[in-house]
């Protein structure tokens, strides 16, 4: 008796477990990480982004080649001088049924700068006015800026209906795909969009994001088939897919730049001689190979080759691998007994991995090296925002445009971790802006040679992206940027 | 009885305060920013000092965990961080996951372990009863994780028969359960040969093989009951050791549970979820702990409330 009472409350707490069944042309795909909140306003996690890109559109959004293409916008103009763009929109519906006017746009933009509501303000910061009337929005600047197009392309420039509420968990965008669940922890659902404007519907009835932390997890449940797409996984799992005739996995430049970060200010290395020692005993062959299985192109410089138009490929023999010379600029330093920490973010088995094999071949010269192992909130507090660390290790995310890319090794940025100082540097940078064309190709050409050549930091790869997903799906492409777009894909 | 209730109340609430203060200066110590954490390293200082005032971070920790431990007597948990969605709505989500996997593995260990363990107690010169001796040391050996992602495996991907992970419906749970419940079945497998191990060997026993009682009845009638009181002390431990030790569990299997509610809480420094869910957890705690002495007083007719 007193254990039928037991069994009771076991079979009524059983009743409590909800049950989410998901079927249909549906798309089931692997995230590691919850979003945060679909405010364009605040959201800012990429976990948050790559989900977002299929909800929300701007007037322009970026393409597969990092080239920006019209969305909300059918096409725009720039004054000669640089200052005003004016917008052609071009018709389109919001999620809830409402046709997008002018003032949404002009409304959602102004948001997007006030200091009062939007958490990256600062980024609109050179905009002087956003007008809308009719099908035209009117945009003025207060200098010249090429990389302002591109920050229409973010999120959070996203256009929402001008009154919206409660946008953090009921997004309303215009994108492809309308949010219909989300489930901390759990998954986020989304349901094709009837009338999107460019009238080609995707294939999928319904996108299912689920949230699994565990790279492993993920691959086994590619493998069982309760999940299609896994976007992003991490190379040292790939053996586990890849005889498997049942999946394929599509490898691509992410645009990400990984850095060994040298703290430029703290002794000995503000020494270029130390910094540049260190650089010329990296062999970026093993850690290809060591920790990213090959999946990774070299890196000598600040932009990956991934931006095409920007990237400078001459500058592999800046600083060549070659451990004698190494030895030699350490001894005219006088570090020959040279000791340092190395700070290594746990939660990214890549870097950890990069950082091991990294201090190996400085132990090859005669450098010891203490690894520390710290995790991520710890990483960002010390090394990130105290800057108190030797060397570091850190993947910087990719952007669409080179300006955002090479503006954190400038001055007293607040993300210049590194430390590093160049005035011809910084000169560089800020008259890219005002450039346009192969002159501004010229400057960030330029400013790249700088980034090798005084060692801001050691750049190493630019790993691939490896997504991971049932033969039979069709239609991948890699993006520079933290996205998915769910809409190409069919079967 | 009354004093007894008073006593028990008091010391419930001092433990509860305690541990949402533990909780609060830990967090307070460890390094990290919230803001940070939440807006990423693409983020402009304004950005960050914006939502750290928001978050109300920039007031003296005194005020912070005043105000908090006033809301949350009122049961106003807050709002998560980096949700922006209530806690409470965030632990109503979780908890039914939880409760589920510690309450399925406990009963699963207690019958599993109730039937090998009174059968081998009862013919333990067996070659089988030795057998499930050995499979149990094994069975206690093994880490979780590698369990759970074996079972995935045979399961999931080769048979084809069970979802490899994520919460659909009660077939989710199954490997998750069988996971957690195989070691503490083993546990519990000791607990029960012992316990039935003395008290077979009972005056009482030979009396009522004697009196010509069935063996059946001899057996779960009489000896088990008397060493039962061990067993359930031991599961009542398991099931409190559950309730906050289904983290690795519910990662393997991508399961939303309390514990990776906690985790990710407390990756994130997301306060007012961490608090919420160590205090959430003691009452659990304090809760089961009164249950077992109910329980405990009902088996055994010789303890007494006071």
């Amino acid at each position: 008796m007193k254990y039928t009472l037991t069994l009771i409350v076991l079979a009524a707490v059983c009743v409590l477990a909800p049950a989410a069944a998901v079927s249909g042309a549906s798309l089931r795909i692997a995230v590691s990480a919850d979003p945060d909140t679909f405010d364009p306003t605040q959201a800012v996690a990429a976990s948050t982004v790559e989900i977002a890109f299929n909800i929300y559109e701007g007037l322009v959004k970026a393409a597969p080649d990092g080239t920006l293409v019209g969305a909300l916008a059918s096409h725009w103009e720039v004054s000669p001088d640089q200052l005003t763009y004016t917008f052609t929109l071009r018709d389109a519906f919001f999620h809830d049924g409402r046709k997008v006017t002018a003032d949404d746009v002009a409304s959602a933009l102004n948001r997007a700068r006030d200091p009062n509501v939007s958490a990256r303000w600062s980024d609109f910061a050179l905009v002087e006015s956003v007008e809308g009337s009719g099908s035209e929005v009117v945009i003025h600047l207060s200098q010249p800026n090429a990389a302002f197009l591109y920050t229409l392309a973010e999120i959070n420039a996203a256009i929402y209906p001008r009154d919206a509420q409660g946008l953090a968990s009921r997004p309303i965008g215009t994108g492809p795909y309308r949010l219909v669940e989300w489930r901390p922890n759990q998954y986020v659902r989304l349901e094709r969009f009837e009338q999107h404007w460019s009238g080609h519907l995707p294939y999928y009835d319904e996108v299912v994001f689920r949230i699994i932390p565990d790279q492993n997890s993920a691959v086994l449940n590619l493998l069982s088939g309760d999940v299609d797409l896994i976007p992003r996984m991490e190379a040292s799992v790939y053996h586990q897919v890849a005889y498997n005739p049942a999946v394929k996995v599509e490898a691509g430049p992410m645009n990400l730049v990984q850095i060994l970060a040298i703290n430029n200010q703290r002794p000995p290395f503000d020494d270029i001689r130390v910094r540049k020692a260190l650089a010329m005993s990296i062999n970026r062959d093993e850690i290809i190979y060591g920790a990213a299985w090959g999946f990774a192109q070299p890196l000598y410089s600040g932009i990956s080759p991934a931006m095409s138009a920007f990237f400078n490929d001459s500058l592999a023999d800046v600083n060549p691998y070659d451990p004698e010379r190494a030895r030699e600029l350490l001894r005219e330093a006088g570090m020959s007994g040279l000791h340092f920490t190395l700070t290594l973010p746990a939660d990214y088995p890549l870097h950890v991995q990069t950082g091991e094999i990294a201090a190996q071949q400085w132990k090859a010269i005669g450098v010891d090296v203490d690894i520390e192992l710290v995790e991520w909130g710890t990483w960002l507090e010390r090394v990130y925002t105290q800057r108190d660390y030797d060397v570091s290790i850190v993947g910087l995310a990719g952007r669409l445009d080179p300006h955002a890319i090479l503006v954190r090794y400038t001055t007293g940025n607040s993300r210049n971790f590194f430390n590093f100082s160049s005035s011809e540097f910084d000169r560089l940078v800020e008259e890219g802006l005002r450039l346009q064309g192969p002159e501004r190709a010229a400057a960030y050409k330029r400013a790249q040679e700088i980034l090798a050549q005084d060692v801001a930091g050691i750049f190493v790869m630019d790993p691939e992206q490896l997504a991971a997903m049932r033969r039979e799906i069709k239609g991948w492409a890699h993006y520079p940027i933290y996205v998915l777009d769910a809409a190409r894909l069919y079967e | 009885m009354g004093t007894y209730l008073l006593r028990k109340s008091v010391s419930f609430i001092t433990v509860l305060f305690v541990v949402s203060l533990i909780t609060f200066v830990t967090l307070q110590v460890l390094p990290g920013d919230p803001a940070l954490l939440i807006l990423g390293t693409e983020s402009s200082p304004q950005a960050l000092a914006a939502l750290r005032s928001r978050l109300g971070l920039d007031r003296p920790a005194a005020v912070r965990f005043g105000r908090w431990l006033v809301n949350f007597v009122r049961g106003d948990l807050g709002e998560s961080v980096r949700y922006n969605i209530p806690v409470s709505t965030l632990i109503r989500q979780a908890l039914p996951v939880t409760l589920n996997l510690a309450l399925w593995a406990v009963a699963l260990a207690l019958a599993g372990s109730v039937l090998v363990g009174v059968l081998s107690a009862a013919y333990g010169e067996r070659w089988w009863g030795r057998l499930a001796g050995v499979l149990s040391r094994l069975a206690m050996a093994v880490p979780q994780f590698w369990i759970g992602i074996l079972l995935i495996q045979l399961f999931a991907v080769k048979l084809q028969l069970l979802p490899a992970g994520g919460f659909a419906d009660w077939r989710s749970l199954i490997l998750p359960v069988l996971t957690l419940a195989l070691p503490r079945t083993a546990v519990l497998i000791n607990m029960v040969q012992v316990g039935m191990a003395g008290a077979l060997r009972a005056d009482y026993v030979r009396t009522a093989k004697a009196k010509g009682l069935p063996w059946g009845k001899v057996l779960f009638k009489h000896a088990f009951i008397n060493g039962a009181i061990g067993v359930a002390t031991a599961a009542g431990i398991q099931l409190v050791q559950l309730l906050a030790g289904t983290i690795v569990v519910e990662q393997v299997f991508g399961l939303p549970g309390l514990g990776q509610l906690l985790l990710n809480g407390v990756l994130q420094r997301d306060l007012p979820l961490v608090q919420a869910v160590t205090v959430l957890g003691a009452v659990g705690v304090l809760v089961t702990n009164l249950l077992m002495d109910v329980i405990l007083a009902f088996l055994d007719p010789r303890v007494r409330f006071d």
